[in-house]
């Protein structure tokens, strides 16, 4: 009779790892650990003898790494492969070739996908939440806190189910497909739009080089001239009367073209925009206030 | 903060911690960000409306802040946590709340290289629970599989964070109640500081965002919705969700034209 893995021992196969994939991070087999503790029950369903368990086991705490919320499709097509080994087809080293040659694409769509898209997008419109409601912003936080792992849990199980049932060919064929590519596409332009938005409503950096003309002041009061200022040179005022808010903007476009061309890390930009913000400070520039104030 | 405050808000910070007990899902990407990060510390603290205050910016300056293959220099879940924190317990010696977000950017800077340091360190010290997995599968024991992971590394995981983090916690109670006064050059420095930090999470979300020319135009459109028409970003977010299901249906269309 052929050897198949319950649902029950699927279920607990992800809850392992979708709760414990970063347990035991590390330099040597990074997520290896958390792997292995995925894939123990379906060794303990699959295989009899104490020598073969051992085996498998020793075969799924070696060298593991992807972006764990996506990477489930890994544990799926390996809970597969285990399975159709444990029934006399393929080979031990065809289960640790496949898993090895996972890690690249499954790293790079989690992490150019998921954490780098999604989640910001998430953050962006519980943020809009946040400040739409302004007597109590604290919704925003909690909308992020039910959706986020709510729907990351359904994504990564469906996720999960996909690489067990369809193998390995089967999601490179969903991969390819194209549909993937335009909810990306759509997605973007979601993104760009209120990107767009954030940046001109929290950025803010002001040149306030005012400079004022001595005057003589008529005061009604003791019925004398008085030495006072008056702005003829205001530069923010002529600036954003161009186009408003064109130094944020500015400044953004300066920490993109920072990290994007010239490939500096986030800890140095803080450093220069502390940098700024200690110049303009000395030389005496008002200091911006946020929109949020 | 009380003792028991204290507590709770290390024992947070080691929960949104990268790798911790609750899963990357509900803890780093849930728990360690800024917008939850902050409410925690307010209900904690019985001032969700500072929190917030604080929260927000925080969460915008550091919206593009991923790690990509485990490296990890700043650690957000302790910045937030440690700044959102320190920002309500010096409340009372600042005037408005640009300082108030400035003094959160400058404990978010203590906390983020506390944080990262330790980070490091617990990566390093995991390695020694390799051989630990090791000798359970060696026995070919399935039901002990997660000892290592779970107990092993975790252990671990939680004093390099809750440890660390309660010290941090004292320190900044101890100058609360010292009655350090802070300078005004450093508030007002602090303050810029602080409304300038948004650009760097704007800027680096772009560099991800943008693939094509175009994409610039359409990062311009939803700046100009708020500058010249005003829009607040709720308004710009629902205009942004329209466009973008138009987008999807045109792309659809013109796929299967090609198709067909």
């Amino acid at each position: 009779m052929a050897k198949t893995v319950s649902a029950k021992t699927l279920k607990k196969s992800f809850n392992n790892w979708f709760f414990w994939n970063g347990c035991s991070q590390q330099a040597e087999t990074m997520l290896g650990m958390a792997f292995g503790q995925s894939m123990a029950p379906v060794i303990d369903e699959l295989y009899d003898t104490k020598e073969a368990k051992a085996e498998g086991l020793k075969r799924h705490i070696t060298l593991f790494n992807t972006e764990s919320q996506v990477g489930s499709v890994c544990n799926g097509i390996c809970i597969g492969m285990e399975e159709q080994l444990a029934n006399g087809a393929g080979t031990a080293e065809t289960i640790q070739d496949a898993k090895v040659a996972l890690i690249g694409p499954t790293s790079a769509i989690g992490d150019s996908l998921w954490v780098a898209t999604i989640i910001p997008l998430l953050l962006t419109i519980c943020l809009s939440v946040a400040q739409g409601v302004v007597t109590a912003p604290w919704i925003g936080s909690v909308i992020y806190m039910i959706v986020y792992p709510l729907g990351t849990y359904l994504l990564s199980w469906t996720l999960f189910k996909l690489g067990y049932k369809a193998g390995l060919e089967g999601v490179q064929r969903f991969m390819v497909s194209g549909q993937l590519d335009k909810i990306i596409s759509a997605v973007t332009v979601l993104g760009l739009i209120v990107v767009g938005a954030l940046t001109a409503s929290f950025v803010s950096c002001s040149l306030n080089i005012d400079i004022k003309a001595a005057t003589q002041v008529f005061d009604e009061a003791s019925k004398t001239y008085i030495d006072g200022t008056i702005s003829v040179f205001n530069l923010d005022n002529l600036l954003n009367a161009v186009f408003p808010k064109i130094v944020p903007l500015g400044l953004t476009l300066f920490v993109y073209n920072l990290y994007a061309k010239k490939n500096w890390s986030p800890l140095a930009i803080m450093g220069i925009i502390l940098a700024l913000a200690i110049v303009l400070t000395a030389i005496g520039f008002i200091p911006g206030v946020g929109a949020f104030v | 903060m009380s003792t028991i405050q204290v507590i709770l808000i290390a024992l947070f910070c080691y929960l949104g911690a990268i790798g911790s007990i609750v899963g990357n899902t509900i803890g780093w990407y849930c728990l360690g960000r800024p917008l939850v990060a902050s409410f925690v510390v307010g209900v904690i603290m019985g001032d969700v409306q500072t929190a917030m205050v604080v929260g927000i910016p925080l969460q915008i300056a550091y919206l593009a802040n991923v790690t990509p293959g485990g490296a990890v220099a700043w650690d957000l879940s302790y910045a937030t946590y440690i700044g959102t924190a320190m920002a309500i317990a010096m409340k009372g010696t600042v005037s408005d709340s640009g300082a108030l977000i400035g003094l959160a950017f400058a404990g978010a800077g203590i906390g983020g290289v506390v944080g990262g340091t330790m980070w490091n360190v617990h990566y390093a010290l995991d390695v020694f629970v390799n051989r630990w997995a090791n000798k359970v599968a060696e026995s070919g024991n399935c039901k002990k599989m997660w000892m290592p992971n779970i107990i092993g590394g975790q252990a671990i995981g939680f004093l390099c964070r809750f440890v660390p983090a309660v010290i941090v916690l004292t320190a900044i109670n101890a100058g609360v109640e010292a009655g350090i006064a802070i300078p005004g050059w450093f508030t007002t420095t602090i303050t810029t500081f602080g409304s300038m930090m948004a650009a760097l999470g704007m800027g680096i979300i772009l560099a991800f965002l943008v693939k094509k020319p175009v994409h610039w135009a359409i990062f311009l459109f939803g700046f100009v919705l708020a500058t010249y028409l005003g829009l607040s970003t709720m308004a710009v977010a629902v205009i942004a969700t329209l466009v973008a299901v138009v987008y999807y249906s045109i792309l659809d269309k013109k796929d299967n034209k090609e198709v067909a």
